[in-house]
């Protein structure tokens, strides 16, 4: 369990990896051959070494650094670097334009993006700072001074108190607890929430008081400072003894003391070379797709942009003549020597003249739309805020937000996020009679789903509820299971519950105080179903299990009986059953077994069929209700039997060769003839509002996959209580638990093992594969799922068979794999999304999902409940699985739609503005004169048209929140990318050349000859300011009417920027400057607004450009309406305010009736499923194996550790 | 035992954690990050897209009839003469002709089927003639044009920037190539007097052109390239150079050269004599003159009119075109079975 003493790189923690960009759980960085030596409690000796401080940093710049690396990030981003470009070309004399139309904007973007790195950068200083100065208590001459983090030392002596974190990885010394143990919560680290034991050693145990601790002069030598969680090895070097170190010792950073009134340590490593600190990695940053799309977009539009400029060039080598004299040609220009080279120069004089084309601040404002959207939206949704962790939903980047509104794949994880890991004992069912009055989530979900309202059931008077505790029946209750029809049964079942385990009592004797340590919770559940029924199991020992019973003789008698425990046979993934032979205070031996329907079923004894029958259908219910079901049954012995089978129980068990075997074969002989009790059910308590949303995201068109360390019976169980496997669909199971592979197995030879297995799931695959398509062929033929472990999936992503796999289980609705480690995780993510190239999301909670979180297009961590390691690795975090449907749906559509849009605006408002240029080209003889003065064109985008699009990508919404949770298909056209196909650039762009013709040759032509009264005419800079008044107000209002829904935050910014641009050529054309400027446009709007001609053309220009897209509207509404529009006319009279009552179906049941409704919903067929599962310790194992991981200290430890503590002499491993 | 209490987000390695925990982070409720603000959501349902059809004919039509009838009360009178002035043996090499030193006089008479009334405005019109090349619009200085201080900023003037060192004012090849073609008018043998003041833009005349700017050096170079001008009046009331200086925006326009002040009656001759000085035949550019009233809109142009009206029956006929087809075959509002999901299940 613990590897010690020795300084190799632990060899079984690398050979495993697999080298993959995507996973970095458990990577082993390449150490220094050397080892550091610590001096503990002694600065002086450490002086030399110079060990890092503790004081961290997570910034990306400091002051000086700031302005050069942040311009250097600036500009590796492809779009800078071409307006670098082109602001540079602007500076030289080819260019038609001032530096200013370029540099103005670039430099504005710049500032922007600066601004917001810098107040990011400063957020994340602050968090530094507020770390680095909490406070820890130090040894410092005898005594305990609080210091701030930063200030502390490697070697330093450090007391850490009760629920207080570990400032350093510390060496454990010792603790107020007297077996020098203390207990420690990692939820930080690895998500998990069950408290670790550490231990430290006995020669330490007495530094604990100052005055003691000031005396300890130790030499710790350890390993070089690295990132694996679970290693550790050195030596402590007390007054020339030598004692190893092992994991067991070390503290690390990031957790925090339970449990223990304080503890006293040393340091060991600190700030950026603590574990924790060297595991922090930088998630992998991440593109959405719609952006990846954005950039052939823009390079599409480059490509225009260079058509534009060869045809400008070709045509102005064409007709450049040196004869026009006016133009200056006769003099020896270099620039006109010949064709060509008019052709070349007039290139990039065009280039300059059209780079407006490219939307310089569309990265920008999309950054700042994103920005306000995830930091004020989602972070703030009050629709995803969890009230008993207290915990927000927390977007931990922007970049991903529209992604939310596409994806099609969501591979989930099971413990902690679909279910609580907590089970509840719900239903039971004894000699045929089915008790428990609950309804589970999957019953009212069914229930809902016919349009029941279900109603909180009402619990009858006095009935218990505590933790793993939720069956509420009074026939069973409070002694009343005397009077049911077979009160012996129920007194053998609650016997059977109190005896049959391996739980630990930990506490106070009393039913209200005790703990139960057990290795799964669904022990603890039944123990505790005991407790409630009245036989209290309060005290075990090695040989002994206590239990206190109450109305068993008569109602209201309490008696304590101990019952000696002779043998127990342990529960193995083969036996599925567990069995104990208990010898009563009368000398009575029973044994009692539980254990799944199956393997019960076979060993009962004969003419038992009718109780047989009936709880086989009870376990039928139970198990499609989602429930997880156990059978109970037991069996007298006789003594003459019993002692000649401990003989050979003994015998195998002092086996030296294949002792599970042989252990398995001798409990066969005895777990025969059994007599049925019953069943029990127990409700794997789902995480609120699962099923529901998992019905909602499948009517979304999203699939689901369950990826699960669990079993495969526990897997499907959720599955089922999830309603992603239901009795109607066809399953394919591919498990690595067939009889050829067992045999493969026990044979023992690897390759062999290999080859077979490999092998089988081929064959599996095939077979499941053709069977898939046949019935893909048949119209109404079932919905397909596929079940597959971990041992088979490892073989079906061999590339042999991948594709194989991939065709599958995309046919397939659902996909649940079990027992996979977190690296299959992230290969069965990168498979879907690579090999199928679908947008993919993962969520979970714990350390084991982190790759598989990297590995998606979006991470989702569920934050709140557990650990750090999921959330500090997604993109999202939220509280609860059920949050999924608001942030898909509707935060995720609405990004989605908004930045589809937002981005459509700003290709249809370049491309409009650069075209008017475009055409006017034409009309100066291909020379590139520019049309607008500079000003005009540098503010076009960053004044004059900026803030509406912003206030569309915030606010527009095509449906409410509320419908577009009750639509959820409207989802479907994000997944099918509606808004951002080539069809709707080809729309945009077609109108966006209709109104550039239109701004263009309206006011060019009508303002030919005389403009008013006193015949005056205009020049080019009154015809262009009229296009470029026209452009702005028409670019303006085009918002207005693509919105869906329009706030006074639209009529604000819309209304703003035409009077901003009125304003600024008011004022622009109003002033002189003294210095040598080309007063073209002085006062050019004074003149315009002097004529007639103006209001005429004002009024007429916009008008008609925007025509051609109200039209189109019209026209697509009427004819070809997108499903939003049709919600939306459906609800068209409702305001939002009243439909939060609206969804409320009408139809109200009473409890009772929408349970007995939703039974009789249930499907009929009720075919295999009878929910067995059960989680037997070891599972957790396998993870270890796979990984190199040392496996964390599950409850089951703590329960052998304790009962190993009462015998003397344990030889510890 | 078991604790669960749970270490917030974010609180990882932070020693403050029993502080945050206190605090709730429930976060406040606001209409704008819950994105419930009020709005208007406008839906294009038949309704509404035939008024708008409708509101915009009613207002078009009439606009457009009333800019039509102010562009048919204008009276205009156009004379293409740079092909007919030229002496018919010359026409081969018109180039050699108005390079030429000879007399360039010619005669043209115009008729006048309208009656006109007065102030006429008299326009030459230019073809072919890009001012707005874009090696000609920055030919010029500003400055220099305002004030004699900056007499000296003549740096984006080339070529024609100074002569032997000396700037020229104005410099620039858009004041070099001034027009200099001369019409003097005559009805009956009675001269028409052309005034040539106001006829340029106020804001042009008071700011832009500096009234103690002279003329100085200009058109002393190599190649003359239009018009002189009388270094003793400054510029600001040199008139046709502020008009030539407005430059145009396309290659064909026209600028104000004068004013008659007296209304022309129908069946009268105006006589023309034409000074043919300026060169557009070196690159096959028209000359035309013309004689044209303005109405309260402006000149002869019945673009708008026509535009108005066009947009206008195109949106009556739209209207129409949807009111019919509403009638004949409506789309239901809202109509579930419109929905893609109800249209083909399982969806696409």
């Amino acid at each position: 369990m613990v590897r010690s003493g020795s300084f190799s790189v632990d060899s079984s923690a690398t050979h495993q990896r697999t080298p993959s960009r995507t996973v970095t759980l458990g990577h082993i960085q390449p150490q220094a051959p050397t080892y550091r030596t610590v001096y503990c409690n002694d600065r002086e000796s450490n002086q030399p070494v110079r060990f890092k401080g503790n004081s961290i940093s997570t910034t990306k710049y400091n002051v000086f650094t700031f302005l050069p690396k942040g311009l250097f990030e600036q500009f590796r981003r492809i779009a800078n670097i071409y307006f670098l470009g082109i602001s540079c070309l602007s500076m030289t004399p080819i260019s038609p334009v001032s530096p200013i139309t370029n540099v103005a904007p670039l430099s504005m973007v710049l500032l922007v993006s600066l601004i917001k790195e810098a107040f990011e950068d400063w957020k994340r200083f602050q968090n530094d700072m507020s770390i680095n100065n909490s406070t820890v208590e130090i040894l410092q001459d005898q005594q305990w001074v609080s210091i701030p983090w930063r200030k502390l030392q490697v070697g330093d002596i450090v007391k850490i108190k009760k629920d207080g974190f570990f400032p350093a990885d510390i060496l454990f010394m010792s603790s107020t607890n007297s077996d020098g143990i203390c207990y420690v919560e990692t939820a930080n680290l690895d998500g998990e929430t069950n408290l670790k034991i550490r231990k430290a050693l006995e020669r330490t145990w007495d530094y604990l008081v100052p005055e003691k601790a000031y005396e300890f002069k130790g030499e710790i030598q350890c390993e070089q400072p690295n990132n694996s969680l679970y290693t550790f090895t050195g030596n402590l070097v007390v007054q020339k003894q030598t004692l190893p170190l092992s994991p067991d010792q070390l503290l690390l950073r990031g957790c925090s003391l339970r449990n223990t009134e304080y503890i006293v340590g040393a340091v060991v490593f600190t700030g950026h070379e603590t574990k924790v600190m060297m595991n922090a990695m930088n998630a992998p940053s991440k593109r959405s797709t719609l952006e990846k799309k954005l950039d052939k977009l823009i390079i599409t539009i480059f490509c225009v942009l260079v058509t534009m400029c060869l045809i400008g060039a070709i045509g102005c080598s064409i007709v450049t003549d040196r004869e026009d004299k006016y133009l200056g040609l006769h003099n020896s220009d270099w620039e006109y020597r010949n064709g060509l080279m008019i052709g070349f120069f007039t290139f990039f004089t065009l280039v300059t003249l059209f780079s407006s084309i490219i939307p310089i601040s569309l990265y920008v404002s999309i950054e700042m739309i994103k920005f306000i959207q995830s930091t004020q939206f989602i972070n703030r949704d009050l629709n995803m805020y969890h009230a008993e962790t207290n915990t927000p939903a927390s977007a931990r980047t922007s970049n991903l937000n529209e992604e939310l509104g596409q994806v099609e794949y969501i591979f989930s994880d099971k413990t902690g996020t679909l279910t609580r890991n907590l089970m509840e004992f719900f239903k039971c069912s004894i000699g045929g009679v089915s008790y428990g009055c609950g309804v589970t989530e999957i019953e009212k979900g069914i229930a809902q789903r016919h349009g029941l309202k279900v109603q909180e059931e009402q619990r009858s008077t006095g009935a218990i509820r505590e933790k793993g505790f939720n069956f509420d029946d009074p026939r069973l209750m409070r002694g009343a299971w005397r009077n049911e029809p077979n009160p012996d049964l129920c007194k053998e079942l609650f016997r059977c519950l109190a005896i049959c385990h391996t739980v630990l009592p930990e506490g106070d004797e009393s039913p209200e105080k005790i703990v139960y340590q057990a290795a799964s919770p669904d022990e603890a559940a039944l123990v505790t179903a005991a407790k409630n029924f009245g036989f209290f199991f309060y005290r075990r020992t090695p040989t002994m299990v206590y239990v206190r019973e109450s109305h068993v003789e008569k109602m209201g008698k309490i008696q304590d009986v101990a019952y000696e425990i002779l043998n127990v046979l342990e529960f193995n993934s083969t036996r599925k059953r567990q069995s104990v032979v208990c010898r009563f205070p009368d000398g009575r031996l029973v044994l009692y077994c539980k254990g799944a329907d199956n393997v019960i079923f076979e060993r009962l004894a004969n003419g038992m069929d009718d109780v047989r029958k009936v709880t086989r259908e009870h376990l039928e219910h139970f198990g499609s209700s989602g429930l997880r079901t156990l059978c109970l049954a037991y069996k007298d012995l006789n003594p003459e039997t019993y002692d000649s089978w401990n003989e050979k129980f003994i015998q195998a068990k002092s086996a030296l060769r294949d002792r599970e075997k042989k252990l398995d074969e001798v409990a066969e002989l005895i777990e025969k003839d059994l007599i049925l009790i019953g069943s029990t059910a127990i409700e794997d308590k789902l995480q609120e509002g699962v099923p529901t949303c998992i019905e909602t995201l499948s009517r979304a068109g999203i699939k689901i996959w369950v990826l699960t360390g669990d079993k495969m019976e526990t897997a499907i169980n959720i599955a089922y209580a999830c309603n992603l496997i239901n009795n109607e669909m066809k399953q394919f199971v591919i498990s690595s638990e067939t009889d050829a592979i067992r045999e493969a197995e026990e044979r023992g030879d690897q390759v062999e093992i290999a080859r077979v297995i490999k092998e089988e799931v081929k064959r599996e695959l095939k077979k499941s594969l053709e069977e898939a398509q046949h019935s893909l062929h048949t119209v109404a033929g079932p919905k397909l799922s596929l079940v597959i472990d971990g041992k088979c999936l490892m073989y079906a992503l061999d590339p042999s068979l991948r594709v194989m796999l991939l065709s599958l289980s995309l046919n397939c609705t659902s996909v649940v794999c079990c027992r996979v480690s977190p690296l299959q995780k992230a290969q069965v993510t990168s498979l879907v999304r690579k090999g199928a190239q679908k947008i993919t999301l993962s969520i979970g909670d714990g350390a084991n999902d982190v790759s598989m979180i990297q590995a998606a297009h979006v991470g989702i961590g569920i934050s709140g409940m557990e650990g750090m390691q999921a959330v500090m690795a997604s993109d999202f975090a939220i509280a609860q699985f059920r949050f999924l449907t608001d942030l898909l749906l509707v935060h995720g559509r609405w990004s989605y739609l908004r930045i589809c849009k937002v981005v459509m605006y700003f290709f249809y408002k370049n491309l409009t503005f650069t075209l008017t240029q475009f055409w006017f080209t034409f009309r100066t003889g291909f020379s590139g004169q520019r049309f607008y003065d500079d000003w005009f064109q540098s503010l076009f985008n960053v004044v004059f048209t900026a803030l509406p699009v912003i206030v569309l990508g915030l606010f527009e919404k095509d449906v409410s929140a509320s419908l577009s949770k009750r639509y959820p298909e409207l989802y479907r056209e994000g997944i099918r990318n509606s808004f951002f196909k080539w069809r709707v650039v080809a729309v945009w762009a077609t109108s966006a050349v209709y109104q550039s013709l239109v701004c263009y040759l309206f006011v060019t032509t009508s303002s030919f000859g005389a403009v008013n009264s006193s015949g005056k005419v205009f020049g080019l800079w009154d015809v262009s300011t009229m296009v470029f008044t026209c452009l702005v107000i028409a670019v303006n209002v085009r918002i207005l009417l693509m919105s869906n829904s329009i706030t006074r935050w639209h009529y604000i910014t819309v209304g703003g920027s035409i009077l901003a641009w009125l304003v600024f050529a008011f004022v622009y054309c109003g002033i002189m400057t003294p210095h040598d400027r080309n007063e073209n446009v002085y006062f050019v709007i004074y003149v315009l607004m002097s004529t007639f001609y103006f209001y005429f053309t004002l009024l007429l220009v916009p008008i008609v450009s925007l025509l051609g897209d109200f039209i189109f509207q019209g026209v697509e509404r009427w004819f070809f309406p997108y499903d939003y529009q049709i919600v939306q006319e459906i609800h068209r009279h409702e305001s939002d305010a009243s439909k939060a009552d609206q969804l409320e179906v009408e139809n109200e049941l009473t409890p009772q009736e929408a349970r007995s409704y939703a039974i009789s919903q249930l499907p009929r067929e009720l075919s295999k499923h009878t929910g067995f599962a059960f989680d037997s310790p070891g599972y957790e194992s396998f993870f270890a194996s796979q990984l190199g991981i040392y496996a964390p200290q599950k409850a089951w430890d703590v329960a052998r550790r304790a009962s190993m503590r009462s015998r003397p002499k344990v030889p510890k491993k | 035992s078991s604790n669960t209490a749970s270490s917030s987000a974010g609180a990882a390695g932070s020693g403050d954690s029993s502080a945050a925990r206190k605090n709730s982070k429930r976060p406040k409720y606001s209409k704008f990050t819950q994105q419930e603000l009020p709005a208007c959501k406008p839906i294009l349902t038949p309704g509404w897209v035939i008024s708008t059809f409708l509101i915009v004919s009613v207002i078009f039509i009439p606009l457009g009839v009333i800019s039509l009838f102010a562009s048919q009360d204008v009276v205009e009178i156009v004379d293409r003469y740079d092909t007919e002035c030229i002496p018919a043996p010359a026409r081969t090499n018109k180039v050699a002709y108005i390079q030429g030193d000879g007399d360039k006089v010619c005669n043209r008479d115009l008729k006048v089927t309208k009656r006109m009334k007065q102030p006429i405005y008299v326009y030459y019109q230019l073809e072919n003639f890009y001012q707005n090349h874009r090696r000609y619009v920055k030919s010029r200085s500003d400055s220099q044009l305002r004030s004699t201080k900056y007499e000296n900023q003549i740096s984006a003037c080339k070529p024609e920037d100074d002569v032997g060192g000396q700037p020229i004012v104005p410099c620039g090849l858009i004041a070099w190539s001034l027009f200099n073609d001369t019409y003097a008018l005559s009805r009956n043998n009675v001269s028409l007097a052309v005034n040539k003041k106001g006829i340029a833009w106020k804001s042009d005349k008071e700011h832009k052109f500096g009234n103690k700017v002279f003329p100085k050096n200009f058109q002393k170079g190599n190649i003359t390239g239009g018009a002189t001008l009388d270094p003793r009046i400054p510029l600001s009331e040199q008139e046709d150079l502020i008009v030539w200086m407005r430059t145009a925006a396309l290659p064909t326009f026209r600028k104000l050269y004068g004013k008659i002040e007296s209304d022309l009656e129908m069946g009268d001759t105006i006589h023309v004599k034409l000074n043919n000085n300026y060169n557009t035949y070196s690159f096959n550019g028209k000359k035309k003159l013309v004689l044209s009233t303005t109405s309260w809109l402006g000149g002869k142009n019945d673009f708008l009119g026509i535009a108005y009206l066009t947009v206008g029956g195109i949106c009556f006929i739209l209207a129409l075109a949807f009111t019919i087809m509403y009638l004949v075959k409506p789309r239901r509002l809202g109509d579930p079975s419109y929905l893609s999901w109800n249209r083909n299940p399982g969806g696409r």
